[in-house]
């Protein structure tokens, strides 16, 4: 069952800025990731969903209700937390638990209290001289206090220390196994690796890829890192190997005598009986990342081949 | 309709500001109100009329100026008090939706189940009652200052001869007030009166006189149920209504047949023809003039101050020969020099007390404080920043950026100020007017009997109407959040 639900989202503010046609869904319990560079949209897309925008074609829901009209309601479920922190001034940081906790008329404290203590929060001074962390913090505990079904979250951990990424990935985890639905959107490749079950890569306004996490964290494709004892040795490799197109070599770098060799799970034992005739400095898999596969979209020089091409559904 | 929470945080963050302004503007408007003093305000007047330039400048608004409330709406409600109040609506205006809006403290309003009319209404709310507000504060402020250095807002006032005439007659201040032929008919009373009010006596004999006359013409004017003004236009009114006559009589303590009598006199004379009249007012200055040459002084500086001429008694035989307010054919033939010179010189010393009682009238006036037009006065200070607040929160609402918002939020309402001071400036400029906002709120028509009700209907509708319009535009923005 879909919660949140991106269909056919145009909004353009001219100049090729904005979101073309993006559609995509989340589903319940399901932590789906965003992923693209500053200026790609993903804050816009997010603005729709939240009611803050008006859709120029196509539409976004929460729950099934639209975004737009039904803005207030859809915000009971919702926990949103910003990319960019900005709190008013005047208040302190009790101050604004408060007034959040009134405006979404809660009365029970204790789940609040234990995120607070979660997040090593210290609410009690002037939102004008807190640091940008505590701040961050404040947001995320103000986001989350409800208790909410959906999460969207713009960007959580920047601003954050690297302790309490971690801490803020680990909650991420836990509120998954408790159920809840997940957007976050990001350009830190390690937390979407870490957290998210789909991934979606936006580019320029446009979605380029959705593809499982797990299908390109498991895939059965490998790139291996050959380099040979000596120039002799590499040549020979070229000549018997690479030519009669053996294996599938994918690029050679001359003055080391590196080869890069692609192979599937099934035929790794036939590289293997090949490789056994020839002196190897090492052999090495290059672990393909989400940050590999991402840069595909946006370096234009590098060669689309790889293995993640079986992990694109 | 709206949310408490909201106007509690947004109370929070504006509160200072709001103090700031409203302590500054209330303690300018007492400042005003305080250093008031109608004798000093009618001495400048009469200094800026000799000097055409100025005068000029000045033009409609130096009439004005000679009663407190008068010179309220010229400098406060004209100037300092529009101007401060403006620059508070347009910073409030612009924090309360197009800042939270750029900044992006908004978001943290519409990320919960409140819906964005409700937010913006509030904000709208927090706008206006902030302005309601400092005018009621600057209104307190300004009534008790009234109290404490005018007296006569609560409780009886009596000026300074009734007190002492009081003290002399040992009669009750009411008693003494209420009938001021008391006064008159005793010699001591009129001469503490007079001292009390720094007079002389002759001149406080008037002064005393054209009061009663005065509370005549009102006591008439109450039986007949009409405008006391209209009865002191056409006294036959009071001569055909034998209520009317007996309670005017009543208050200068005469018989209704007597001052019947006394009226027809008065109504023969006033019917004088214009002519009559501008040759009496020449003859008079043509004495003045002669005074003035044997005291050696300007003539319009004597004018001012024509109790010299009664302290010199050359000045005064000179004058009154030279005016000759007496006509010829008045004396018999061979009535003796000496005699035409008495009575031409009594004649003129009339005028001058009458002129002097006058003064001194127009000085009472001065401190006559309406609790009602100054109420209306502040009434019309707050919708004119009503209406002018509801142009900056629309473009606060219109517009995601604080810079655009301020731009025209900003720009629009100073315009119109502007435009009003240039309009007031020269003839010629005069048009810009009707460009402006601000001339619907002209402090001079509702402290000179003027038409204000319908410009008040237009800026209370203005207002709501901009409020509304920003409501709704903001519903139905997108938010770069």
């Amino acid at each position: 069952m879909s919660v949140l639900q991106i269909e056919h989202l145009t909004k353009d503010y001219g100049s090729g800025r904005g979101v073309f046609d993006v559609s995509f869904e989340v589903n319940k319990g399901e932590v789906f990731g965003f992923l693209g560079p500053n200026g790609a949209g993903k804050t816009t897309t997010i603005r729709h969903i939240m009611g803050f925008s008006r859709p120029q074609q196509g539409r976004t829901s929460v729950s099934g209700m639209d975004s737009w009209e039904q803005h207030y309601i859809i915000q009971k479920d919702v926990g949103y937390l910003p990319g960019e922190i900005a709190l008013p001034e005047a208040l302190t940081g009790t101050q604004f638990i408060k007034m959040m906790a009134e405006l979404r008329g809660m009365s029970d404290m204790t789940y609040t209290d234990s995120l607070i203590k979660k997040f090593e929060l210290e609410p009690s001074g002037g939102l004008k001289r807190m640091s940008l962390g505590m701040k961050r913090k404040l947001a995320i505990v103000t986001a989350f206090m409800h208790d909410p079904a959906i999460l969207v979250l713009d960007e959580p951990t920047s601003g954050l220390d690297p302790m309490m990424q971690d801490i803020f990935i680990s909650f991420i985890k836990d509120e998954k196994e408790r159920g809840k639905t997940i957007l976050l959107s990001s350009h830190i490749f390690s937390e979407v690796d870490a957290t998210c079950d789909r991934i979606s890569i936006i580019k320029d306004g446009r979605l380029v890829s959705t593809f499982v996490a797990n299908d390109l964290r498991h895939s059965e494709s490998k790139t291996f890192k050959i380099e040979f004892a000596s120039k002799e040795e590499f040549e020979r490799f070229r000549e018997q190997v690479e030519y009669p197109k053996k294996l599938e070599v994918i690029s050679v770098k001359r003055h080391r005598n590196q080869a890069k060799v692609l192979t599937s799970d099934a035929d790794v034992n036939k590289l293997i009986e090949i490789l056994a005739g020839y002196h190897l400095n090492f052999f090495s898999e290059i672990k393909f990342t989400l940050e590999d596969y991402f840069m595909k979209f946006y370096d234009r020089n590098q060669s689309v081949e790889g293995s993640a091409a079986n992990a694109v559904n | 309709m709206f949310s408490k929470t909201i106007f509690k945080q947004t109370l929070r963050s504006n509160w200072k500001l709001w103090v700031v302004f409203t302590a500054i503007m209330a303690a300018m408007s007492a400042l005003v109100i305080a250093v008031y003093d109608p004798k000093m305000i009618q001495g400048m007047m009469d200094m800026v009329k000799d000097m055409p330039g100025i005068a000029d400048m000045m033009g409609d608004r130096m009439d004005g100026m000679t009663s407190l409330l008068g010179m309220l709406g010229q400098s406060f409600y004209g100037m300092q008090g529009v101007i401060l109040a403006l620059i508070f609506v347009i910073m409030t205006a612009n924090t309360l939706v197009a800042s939270q809006v750029d900044r992006g403290s908004m978001a943290y309003l519409l990320s919960t189940p409140i819906k964005r009319t409700k937010v913006v209404r509030t904000q709208a709310m927090y706008l206006i009652t902030s302005v309601f507000a400092m005018f009621l504060v600057i209104t307190i402020v300004g009534l008790s200052t009234v109290q404490l250095a005018h007296h006569g807002l609560w409780g009886p006032d009596y000026s300074k001869d009734v007190k002492a005439a009081s003290d002399v007659l040992n009669l009750d201040r009411d008693a003494v007030a209420d009938d001021l032929t008391l006064i008159l008919n005793n010699e001591a009373a009129v001469k503490a009166g007079a001292e009390a009010r720094g007079i002389q006596e002759d001149v406080y004999t008037v002064y005393l006189n054209q009061k009663l006359q005065t509370k005549a013409y009102e006591a008439a004017a109450e039986v007949l149920g009409i405008d006391a003004d209209a009865v002191t236009k056409d006294l036959s009114l009071i001569k055909n209504n034998e209520r009317a006559l007996t309670a005017a009589a009543k208050v200068l303590g005469l018989e209704p047949a007597v001052y019947g009598a006394t009226l027809e006199q008065t109504i023969a004379q006033s019917s004088l023809s214009g002519n009559a009249a501008q040759e009496m007012q020449a003859k008079f200055m043509a004495g003045i003039t002669a005074a003035a040459e044997v005291l050696n002084v300007g003539a319009g500086d004597l004018a001012t101050s024509m109790g010299k001429i009664k302290d010199n008694p050359k000045a005064l035989t000179a004058a009154s020969e030279a005016a000759a307010l007496v006509p010829a054919q008045m004396f018999p033939e061979g009535t003796p020099a000496g005699v035409i010179a008495e009575q031409n010189e009594a004649a003129f010393l009339a005028v001058i007390n009458g002129q002097l009682a006058n003064d001194e009238i127009s000085l009472d006036k001065g401190v006559d404080f309406s609790v009602k037009d100054y109420l209306l006065l502040n009434l019309g200070a707050f919708l004119l920043m009503f209406a002018i607040a509801g142009i900056s929160f629309l473009f606060s609402c219109v517009f995601n950026l604080s810079k655009n918002s301020l731009m025209l939020g900003a720009g629009i309402p100073v315009a119109f100020f502007i435009f009003q001071i240039m309009s007031q400036v020269g003839s010629s400029l005069e048009n810009f007017k009707y460009l402006s906002l601000n001339t619907l709120f002209d402090p001079g028509t509702i402290t000179g009997n003027g038409t204000f009700w319908p410009q008040f209907a237009i800026l209370a509708v203005l207002g709501v109407v901009l409020y509304t319009l920003g409501i709704t535009v903001f519903k139905k923005k997108d938010l770069p959040l």
